[in-house]
């Protein structure tokens, strides 16, 4: 270590010592990569690195180029100063200078050298004069730069271009080519209809004629290489509609399929095995007849069983792709006993694919095997793989339960078997089963009884026994062992070895046990009063209000039947765990198998015998009250309206003062609790906003303003993530996600320039398939001027399509604009409007002012129109700092000590439209520390509209009151023709505080 | 895309580490350690695929092989084929071994640039730019001649009497 650190030193001294050989400064250079290759930050001799690229000889050159490329990312600042040199080298009539160039840039140009570059890089890719080992570098480079900005390749002028290169006869040059062409069709596959024959022309000439020169030959196998790429930028293409040409590429897909066999050689085996695969993915696409893609699943078969591991992993790994193709699925079945012996594999790569294959294959008909071999396989399965394993158990055995007790018994000895690994989703779920099923509870009450006699268990299982015989155990008093003193022992016993998450629930189950004992039985009733008592001064919150809670209600004798009496039903939700997975598997992309899942119908078995939650209400939610509303904010991460809704519980606290009613109503909360938590947050919020519309008495008319919820709700698929969070987060931030649902996710990203914004909306299809009929409409209010570039009809595969988005500001309003979007997945055709975060905040640009130009501005602004003030009631009460980043968010510069009260903000921002060009806007806001929820807020700008505008949007962001957007305080000016403007109904509708304030 | 190529020895030292997205240095590192990590526990006569999700992020692939004391790692997106992958890797041992007779740890540690230039002619900012051995070597020999002719750098010869000699 200390010899590297003086080599260091050593380094700093030589390299920036004048007068070094070529070959000395190679030498350290070289010794300087090194040494930053193991581990030790280089951070000296960049400048020297890029003045050396403008050296006239080879070797200082290279070393240039070398560091340069090697130390040095896109963004760097010093590579600015070297694009000229670099283009220079590339224009230049130098061979070797043009191939240092081109690797350079090839490896870190960034947007700046895409943009100076492209044409002259294109020049080169095309140039007859050049040498392929020019050229071949000149196609990847140009690939680099097009990845960097996509405009730098002008398409219309370069289809034909392209085309030709694939016409070329130097394998490397068309190798580079087709790489090429893949990241171009990837993009835009319509353009490049025209390279798609000549794809089929290559394959046609490697593949069928063998025409290529002996050193591409790799095994004998004709570039492998290129084949797999041809075959990869096929499948960019929807279809193929030219009868010849789809004919001949059958003919040398089956030659493949057909031709390839299990050698000796490895490498020519991979080699020739490479191409298959692609071939079996590309005869996927194409949707092949039935006959072709039977016979691909007999060689998947042939392949999941031979020797080469290699082999058995893409054949696993292929044959879940092929779940997603029609009519195979019972030919794949064949392969089940060969797939389960795959999950005893030695190769831990392959026991994952077998598993997922496992999982992707399973329905109805064989869920029990499946799901049986699966828990099999758990104890023996290795540490790495069984929180997946006891997932994917859980999952299948509850979309594929051919009857309920089953279902329970699969999810216990999940359990038992990896308790560690089943998160609490999975036992509040066989909950809900065994407590909405009636001919089910004493079953599982037996059955839970049963593991409390082992030995040892896991706390989950404590957790799931205590809850189902507190439940239930009463169904089972006849039987031997299971009185319930007894039932009470076995479940105190476990008591010293839980944790505090785990105490309620067993004092729950206390306080249920005492209640069903008919007649009382005094000795246990003291043995579990004695408990209570002990717990009334644990340090646990949650703990000491339950042992209170209890010790008081049990004492009231035969009130407390009503109180304790069994859980309602719970209203049909969708399984958390199965909604996980699908994200899960989202994100993870590739796993087709999942999607298939999403679509199947789960068994019928699992149907909720209770509808109730079909039309009306749901019943128990309502009924909860506010104690439901504090646990179930924490899913949905708002902190706030926690304390507020802790701030109730208060009062609730102290029983004894409290009609009989109120504390039913509270305790039913209480147990629910834990359970709420793992309802979806936006199932779970939604029959709260109804109920805050109908109470706050907004008319139902602001619903239909609220345009994001018909989009929303109509559809029969669900988005993903909460429209509106995301909707108020892109009004504070750039780029994100604008909506994402199982199919689609549209992304955006903004660039805002005075009255000028710049969006590009990322419209990226996640499935394998491809998405049609895509429809997007922008709805502009009439302030702003939008024009959306074309979208495509049909999104590829896994393709994502970029749509760039002009905006222009024109007036001064609080309008938003809509993006109506439609797209058709397989039968379902789903739309949904959209806000687009063009809001007037966006078309703000920061400004500070100094004391000496605000004051006379403010005093020249005087009074109305120009200058605005009111007073505002029921703001959400923030702390001033966080009020001056909320204000900071929209842009609005806070200017510290222009007002010398500590309590009062001041802000100053321009505003930019059309009509009032750049527009200073001052702001004051003064605050009353003794009550958070008033202020008074005083705008001005030298333009009417906007001071009304700005004021009114302000109010908006701190109100926190649900108020009707016509509403009595009419507005002065009138916004020209409101289009929509959903931003306060909906605003206050998700918004938690007010959502509360509307419930009181 | 290609993400990254590796050489680790068994040691877990790195013998070659080409990243095509900028990574910082300690990042680099951590990548190196925790490929090394799960390569050293495979058992041998299993694939040469590796899970390589939770090290590099979602949707991505890792192909090995390995060489007597040297690992060759190549890791890429769902863009590439697997297979394909480990032709390259071939691809790169086979011009390798063109290159130094019989090539060792020792040649690669030594020859550092060396390596950097015959890789740099197969993988060009995550792509592959050239599948024929012959025609790496062919490029790689012109390189050579350039630096040569102004220096006398030679190759680092193995044998102690080639030393002596030189």
């Amino acid at each position: 270590m200390k010899r590297l650190g003086r080599a260091v030193v050593m380094e700093i001294f030589c390299f920036l010592k004048q007068g070094l050989t070529p070959y000395e400064k190679k030498k350290y250079v070289w010794k300087m990569l090194y040494i930053y290759m193991l581990g030790y930050d280089v951070d000296f001799g960049h400048m020297e690195a890029v003045s050396l690229i403008s050296a006239p000889k080879y070797p200082e050159k290279q070393v240039g180029y070398i560091v340069t490329s090697s130390l040095l990312n896109e963004n760097h600042d010093f590579l600015r100063l070297a694009i000229n040199t670099v283009r220079n080298d590339i224009i230049g009539r130098n061979e070797t200078f043009q191939c240092l160039a081109l690797t350079m840039v090839g490896n870190i140009g960034g947007r700046e050298f895409a943009e100076s570059l492209a044409a002259d890089v294109q020049k080169l890719l095309i140039s007859s004069s050049c040498r392929p080992l020019v050229r071949k570098k000149a196609a990847l480079c140009l690939l680099r730069l097009y990845r960097k900005n996509p405009d730098v390749v002008n398409i219309d002028g370069w289809v034909d271009r392209m085309a030709q290169l694939l016409d070329e006869r130097d394998i490397g040059v068309l190798t580079s080519s087709m790489s090429l062409l893949v990241a171009l069709v990837s993009n835009n596959h319509e353009a490049y209809w025209s390279c798609l024959p000549k794809c089929v022309k290559v394959l046609e000439r490697l593949a069928r004629n063998q025409d290529i020169p002996q050193e591409y030959t790799y095994y004998g196998i004709p570039s492998p290489w290129l084949q797999v790429k041809a075959m990869r930028a096929l499948q960019y293409f929807p279809t193929i509609e030219d009868p010849n040409c789809r004919r001949s590429l059958f003919e040398v897909l089956q030659r493949i399929l057909m031709g390839t066999d299990v050698v000796k050689n490895v490498n020519k085996n991979n080699a020739a095995h490479a191409v298959l695969f692609e071939a079996l993915a590309l005869v996927m696409h194409l949707d092949a007849e039935k006959e072709m893609m039977s016979q691909c699943v007999a060689l998947l078969g042939k392949f999941i069983a031979v020797r080469e591991p290699n082999i058995r992993y893409l054949g696993l790994e292929n044959m879940t792709r092929m779940l997603m193709v029609t009519d195979v699925q019972d030919s794949i079945k064949r392969h089940q006993a060969q797939i389960i012996t795959s999950l005893k594999d030695p190769d831990i790569s392959i026991r994952r694919r077998a598993l997922d294959l496992l999982y992707g294959m399973c329905d109805i008909s064989n869920a029990k095997d499946i799901v049986e071999e699966l828990l099999q396989y758990l104890s023996t399965a290795d540490f790495a793989m069984r929180e997946e394993l006891s997932l994917k158990a859980a999952i299948l055995a509850e979309k594929f339960a051919p009857d309920l007790s089953w279902y329970v018994d699969v999810i216990l000895q999940l359990i038992d078997k990896a308790g560690d690994f089943v998160s609490d989703d999975i036992w509040f779920r066989v909950v809900q089963f065994v407590t909405n099923n009636e001919d089910l509870q004493p079953y599982a009450a037996a059955k839970a009884r049963e593991y409390l006699d082992k030995p040892a268990i896991h706390e989950t299982m404590v957790k799931v026994s205590a809850y189902l015989l507190g439940e239930f155990s009463h169904l089972l008093a006849r039987r031997p062992g299971c009185s319930p003193k007894e039932i009470f022992i076995i479940i105190h016993e476990k008591l010293p070895t839980v944790s505090t998450s785990t105490i309620p629930i067993l004092l729950s189950t206390y306080a249920k046990i005492l209640m069903h004992t008919q007649p009382p039985d005094p000795e246990l009733q003291n043995q579990i009063w004695t408990i209570f008592n002990k717990y009334e001064s644990c340090i646990d919150a949650e703990i000491q209000q339950r042992a209170v809670e209890y010790f008081a209600l049990s004492r009231k004798g035969a009130a407390v039947m009503d109180i304790l009496a069994e859980m309602p039903k719970f209203p049909e939700r969708q399984s958390a765990l199965i909604k996980k997975a699908e994200v899960a598997e989202v994100d993870s992309a590739d796993q087709s198998a999942i999607k298939l899942r999403a679509q199947q119908q789960t068994s019928n078995a699992l149907v909720v015998t209770d509808q109730h939650s079909a039309n009306g209400p749901p019943p128990t939610v309502p009924a909860v009250g506010p104690l439901t509303l504090v646990k179930v904010p924490s899913t949905s991460g708002n902190a706030e309206h926690t304390s507020e809704g802790q701030a109730l519980t208060q009062p609730n606290g102290t029983l004894t003062k409290i009609d009989p009613q109120t504390p039913s109503e509270d305790l039913l909360g209480d147990l629910l609790g834990p359970l709420a938590i793992e309802g979806p947050p936006g199932a779970a919020v939604q029959p709260q906003q109804n109920a805050v519309s109908e109470v706050g008495g907004v008319p139902s008319a602001v619903d239909g303003a609220a345009i994001v919820p018909v989009g929303e709700y109509s559809n029969s698929v669900q988005p993903i993530g909460n429209i509106n969070e995301r909707f108020y987060a892109l009004c504070l931030k750039d780029s994100g996600v604008l909506y994402e649902d199982p199919y689609i996710q549209i992304g955006i990203k903004a660039e805002w320039r005075a009255q000028h914004g710049h969006l590009v909306l990322f419209l990226g299809n996640k499935n394998t398939s491809p998405l049609d009929s895509v429809q997007a409409l922008v709805l502009p209010p009439a302030h702003l001027k939008m024009e959306l570039s074309l979208v495509p009809e049909t999104i590829p595969p896994r393709a994502q399509v970029q749509c760039p988005l002009e905006v222009l500001n024109l007036r001064p309003s609080r309008d938003v604009a809509v993006l109506d979007f439609s797209y058709k997945f397989g039968a379902n055709m789903v739309n949904v409007k959209l806000r687009l975060p063009a809001v007037l905040n966006k078309f703000l640009q920061p400004i500070s002012v100094s004391a000496e130009e605000f004051f006379p501005q403010w005093r020249s602004l005087s009074g109305p129109p120009l200058k605005l003030q009111e007073v505002v009631r029921g703001v959400r009460p923030l702390p001033l700092t966080e009020m001056a980043n909320l204000f900071n968010s929209f842009r609005l510069m806070i200017c510290p000590g222009l007002d010398p009260n500590p309590n009062n903000l001041v802000a100053s921002t321009t505003f930019y439209s059309e009509s009032t060009r750049a527009m200073l806007c001052l702001i004051r806001i003064e605050t009353d520390p003794a009550d958070r929820t008033q202020l008074r807020m005083t705008v001005a700008s030298g333009d009417p509209m906007l001071t009304f505008e700005l004021k009114e949007f302000m109010k908006e962001q701190l109100v926190s009151i649900p108020t009707a957007p016509h509403g009595p305080t009419a507005p002065p000016t009138p916004p020209v023709a409101q289009v929509a403007q959903p931003t306060s109904p909906v605003k206050a509708l998700t918004d938690p505080g007010a959502m509360l304030a509307g419930l009181l | 895309m290609i993400k990254a190529v590796m050489v680790i020895n068994t040691q877990g030292k790195p013998r070659l580490a080409k990243f095509y997205d900028f990574l910082t240095v300690d990042k680099q590192q951590e990548l190196i350690r925790s490929v090394f990590g799960v390569l050293c526990s495979r058992a041998e006569n299993v694939s040469n695929f590796m899970e390589a999700d939770s090290i590099f992020g979602p949707d991505s692939r890792l192909v090995y092989k390995h060489y007597a004391t040297l690992y060759f790692v190549f890791v890429f997106d769902t863009c590439e084929n697997e297979l394909a992958v480990l032709d390259l890797i071939q691809v790169f041992v086979e011009t390798l071994d063109k290159c130094f007779r019989n090539v060792c740890e020792l040649d690669i540690v030594f020859n550092y640039s060396k390596l950097h230039t015959i890789l740099d002619e197969i993988v060009f900012g995550g792509q592959v730019l050239e599948t024929s051995s012959a025609e790496i070597m062919k490029a790689v020999e012109e390189i050579s001649k350039l630096e040569a002719s102004s220096n006398s750098i030679t190759l680092v010869p193995k044998t102690v009497s080639g030393w002596r000699n030189r």
